[in-house]
C-alpha cells in the first residue's frame, strides 16, 4: 500500500493534506532509545524459544549461532523501524510515516482526535520512553493502520499529548492550575518511576486499598491465570522438560494420592480458591496500581494506572458520549461496580481492562455512580436510580425463556440417565434447575429497564453481567427496531439506538411498542417523528 | 396503492415506508428457497439411501420436502409484503424480514458510504441491493430486491443528499 492513507478525513481536506505531507520539513523521529527497546522487546518475546534452543543444543554448540542470528535480526528490524518511522504535526493534521519497502503515510485531522493514550511497559520505563496511541473516530482498524508511535521519550510524549489535546476547542488552551496538584502517594515506589503519576488536575477518583476486596469478584483473575498457565506450558514445551515428572510435582501428586476422597475434594477446593484469590489480587494490582482519574485541563480527563506497565489515557470530555456501569454477578453481590467509557476512538468489549476505555476499576457502587455523574454532568440519581420497567409481558418472556431452557436441560439429563440406567437422584437433583431459572428470570426482569432524562438515554439489561449504559441522545445516529412474531403477539419490540461510540448499539429489550416509540421520538425528535402515525 | 394489503402497519404507531421492492424479488427469493431447501432434502435422501430407506427415513424425507416446499411457497410472498423502503430529505427508512421484522431509520446526514451490490443470483433476476453505512458499526441500512435501474437512481440520489449534509457524521 503505497498511496497515502487518510484516516477519517473529509474529502475537501485531501488536497491540502497531500501538499503538506509532500514537503520534507518538520518531520520528527522517535527517540534513539527506541533502538534499544525494540530489539529487546522482540528478544523477550522469543525468550522461551531461545531458552529451549539453548538447552536442546547445548552440546552441539549451534545454540550460539541461533542466538546471534536472532539478535542480529532483532537489531536490524529495530534500526529499520527507527529510521523509517517519522511523524509530523502541522496546524491541522498529524502525520505518521513508516515502512521500508511499502511506505505508509497515515494522517488524521487534529480536530478528529478523541483520545491520546500513553503506555509504558517495564522495559520502556527503564529506558524512559513510552508508546503514544492516538484514538480517532475510526472503528474499522486494519492491522498496521492504528495510529501509534512506539518509542518517544517521556518529555516528547507529554508535550505531544499536551499539543494534540490543547488543540481541542473545548479545552481553550489553558494550563491546569499547579496548586490543584494532589500530593502523590508517597508510599508507592512505583509512582516515582511512572511518567504519568506525577500529574496535575483535580482528582475525581483514586485507588483505595480497600477496593482490593473486589479483585477476586471479576474474571480478570481468570485471564491472568490463563496467561500464566500458557507461559508455563510454553516454557515447559520449549525446554522439552516435563513438568509432571519433575521432583516437587511428583511429591505433591504422591501426597495427594494418599488422601481419601473427601479430603481430596477439600484440599483441591482450598488450593483452587486460595490460588485464584492470590492470582486475582496480583492481576488487580498489576493492572490498576496507582489508578487515578483526574481532570486534566479544561474539558479533558486522564486515567493513569498500572504497576509494571503504566498506562495513561487522556479522554476529551466533548468526545465522551456516555458511560457504562457494569456489574458482573459476584461484583454486584458485593455492591461493587466498574465504569467503562463510551467514546469514539476507544475499543470496548472483551478484555476491556487491557484497552484504554476503563474509567474505574472494580470499586464500590457508590464510587462508580459518583464518577459517572461527575464525568457526564448528570444527577447521581440517573446513574443509580430506578428505571422504567418493561411490564408483565416482558416478565412473561423472561420466565418463558429461562424455564424452557432449564426444562430442556432437565429433560436431556432425564433421558440420558434413563438410557444409561444411571442413579435416580441425578434427574431428581436436576429439577433444582427450575427454581434457579425462575430466580434468574425475575432478576433479569428487575434489571431490565430504561429511562430518558435531560438528553441522556439510560438502558439496563443482564443478570450475570448487569450493565447500565448512559448515552447522550446527540450520540444516537440511527434506530433499529426488531420484532419477532412472538414479540408482535405480546405487543413488545426491541429498540436499538445505534451510535459510533462504545459498543456501537444500545438496546431496550422487550419494551412495549408505544413506550419504545415514545422514547425514540423524545430522544431524537426530528428523526423518527416523520414516520410516526398519530 | 396506499390501501393495498401490503401496507399493513405491523407496528402500531409507525407508518409503513412508502415503496415496495421489485415484484421480481418474489421469484428471486423463491429460487433461493428452492435451492437451499432442495439441498437439505437431498442431504436427507442421501442419508436415507445410506441406511436403506427405512420407514423412519422415508417419513423424514417426506417431512423435510413438505417443510421446504411450504417455506419456498410462503416465505417469498410474506417477505414481499413486509419489505418496504423510503427515502426522505432527512432519513432513510426501511422495513424488512418476514417472521421477524426489522425497521431501520438512518438520518441522511449520518450516512457515510452508499454502495450497491448485485450477487450472481440477483443479476439473473435483474435485481440489486443498496447499502448505506453510518459511523456506527451496527448501523448499516440495506435495501434488498430493488429493481436494477431504480437502485442506480437511488444510489445517485443518496450520494447527492449525503454530500450536502455538513459535519463529520459521528
Amino acid at each position: 500500500m503505497t498511496k497515502p492513507e487518510v484516516a477519517g478525513a473529509d474529502a475537501d481536506d485531501r488536497p491540502a493534506a497531500s501538499k503538506e505531507a509532500g514537503s520534507d520539513t518538520g518531520w520528527l523521529r522517535l527517540s534513539p532509545r527506541s533502538l534499544v527497546v525494540r530489539p529487546l522487546t522482540d528478544l523477550a518475546r522469543l525468550l522461551p524459544l531461545l531458552a529451549g534452543i539453548f538447552i536442546l543444543h547445548s552440546r552441539t554448540g549451534s545454540s550460539l549461532i541461533w542466538g546471534v542470528v536472532a539478535s542480529v535480526v532483532a537489531i536490524v528490524t529495530g534500526l529499520v523501524h527507527w529510521v523509517t518511522t517519522r511523524y509530523r504535526i502541522t496546524d491541522e493534521r498529524v502525520y505518521v510515516r513508516r515502512g521500508l519497502l511499502s511506505t505508509k503515510l497515515l494522517s488524521v485531522a487534529r480536530d478528529r482526535i478523541r483520545t491520546v493514550d500513553v503506555t509504558a511497559h517495564l522495559l520502556h520505563r527503564v529506558l524512559g520512553v513510552c508508546r503514544v496511541s492516538i484514538g480517532t473516530g475510526r472503528n474499522d482498524y486494519r492491522s498496521g493502520e492504528s495510529f501509534h508511535l512506539d518509542g518517544l521519550t517521556r518529555a516528547d510524549a507529554e508535550s505531544l499529548r499536551g499539543l494534540l489535546l490543547a488543540g481541542q476547542p473545548v479545552r481553550g488552551g489553558e494550563e491546569p492550575d499547579p496548586a490543584e496538584q494532589r500530593p502523590d502517594q508517597a508510599a508507592s515506589a512505583a509512582s516515582t518511576a511512572s511518567a504519568a503519576a506525577a500529574e496535575q488536575g483535580s482528582e475525581i477518583a483514586a485507588l483505595r486499598l480497600s477496593w482490593l476486596r473486589f479483585a477476586p469478584l471479576t474474571l480478570t483473575g481468570l485471564v491472568v491465570l490463563g496467561v500464566l498457565f500458557g507461559s508455563v506450558i510454553q516454557i515447559s514445551n520449549a525446554t522439552n522438560g516435563n513438568l509432571a515428572r519433575s521432583g516437587p510435582v511428583r511429591l505433591i501428586v504422591a501426597e495427594f494420592a494418599a488422601l481419601d476422597i473427601v479430603q481430596r475434594i477439600l484440599v483441591g477446593a482450598a488450593v483452587a480458591v486460595v490460588g485464584y484469590v492470590l492470582i486475582a489480587l496480583i492481576g488487580y494490582i498489576a493492572v490498576y496500581w496507582n489508578f487515578r482519574l483526574a481532570e486534566f485541563g479544561v474539558g479533558t480527563v486522564r486515567v493513569t494506572r498500572g504497576l509494571l506497565s503504566v498506562r495513561a489515557t487522556t479522554i476529551s470530555l466533548s468526545r465522551l458520549r456516555g458511560v457504562e456501569i457494569s456489574e458482573p454477578l459476584l461484583l454486584r453481590a458485593a455492591r461493587g461496580a466498574r465504569c467503562i467509557a463510551i467514546t469514539t476512538g476507544l475499543h470496548v468489549g472483551r478484555g476491556a481492562e487491557h484497552e484504554g476505555s476503563v474509567l474505574l476499576p472494580p470499586a464500590p457502587r457508590e464510587v462508580a455512580t459518583e464518577v459517572t455523574a461527575t464525568l457526564l454532568g448528570v444527577p447521581v440519581e440517573l446513574c443509580s436510580g430506578p428505571l422504567t420497567r418493561h411490564g408483565p409481558a416482558a416478565l412473561r418472556r423472561r420466565y418463558f425463556r429461562a424455564l424452557t431452557s432449564a426444562a430442556v436441560i432437565v429433560a436431556v439429563i432425564g433421558v440420558a440417565t434413563w438410557a444409561r440406567s444411571g442413579p435416580l437422584w441425578v434427574p431428581i437433583a436436576s429439577l433444582a434447575l427450575l427454581p434457579v431459572a425462575g430466580f434468574v428470570a425475575v432478576d433479569r426482569y428487575r434489571n431490565l429497564g430504561h429511562r430518558l432524562a435531560g438528553g441522556w438515554l439510560v438502558t439496563r439489561t443482564g443478570s450475570f453481567a448487569r450493565r447500565r449504559s448512559i448515552i447522550g441522545t446527540d450520540a444516537i445516529i440511527g434506530w433499529r427496531i426488531h420484532q419477532t412474531w412472538f414479540q408482535r403477539r405480546q405487543g413488545l419490540m426491541t429498540l436499538t439506538a445505534t451510535t459510533a461510540a462504545g459498543q456501537q448499539h444500545y438496546s431496550l429489550r422487550d419494551v412495549p411498542v408505544a413506550e419504545g416509540l415514545a422514547v425514540a421520538a423524545q430522544a431524537t425528535g426530528d428523526l423518527i417523528r416523520p414516520f410516526q402515525m398519530v | 396503492m396506499a390501501t393495498d394489503r401490503t401496507a399493513e402497519a405491523l407496528l402500531p404507531g409507525l407508518r409503513v415506508p412508502g415503496n415496495r421492492v421489485s415484484r421480481r424479488a418474489i421469484s428471486y427469493w423463491t429460487a433461493r428457497a428452492v435451492l437451499s431447501g432442495g439441498t437439505i432434502v437431498l442431504a436427507v435422501v442421501i442419508g436415507a439411501a445410506a441406511s436403506g430407506f427405512s420407514a423412519a427415513w422415508t417419513a423424514a424425507i417426506a417431512a423435510t420436502a413438505v417443510a421446504a416446499a411450504a417455506h419456498a411457497l410462503i416465505m417469498p410472498r410474506w417477505r414481499y409484503r413486509v419489505h418496504r423502503w423510503e427515502v426522505t430529505d432527512q432519513a432513510l427508512y426501511t422495513r424488512s424480514g418476514w417472521f421477524s421484522v426489522h425497521w431501520r431509520i438512518a438520518p441522511i446526514s449520518r450516512i457515510q458510504t452508499i454502495d450497491s451490490h448485485r450477487s450472481f443470483g440477483e443479476r439473473l433476476f435483474g435485481l440489486a441491493n443498496v447499502t448505506a453505512t453510518t459511523a456506527s458499526a451496527a448501523g448499516p441500512v440495506r435495501i434488498h430486491g430493488l429493481d436494477r435501474e431504480l437502485a442506480d437512481t437511488l444510489l445517485d440520489q443518496l450520494a447527492v443528499a449525503t454530500g450536502q449534509a455538513p459535519g463529520d457524521a459521528t
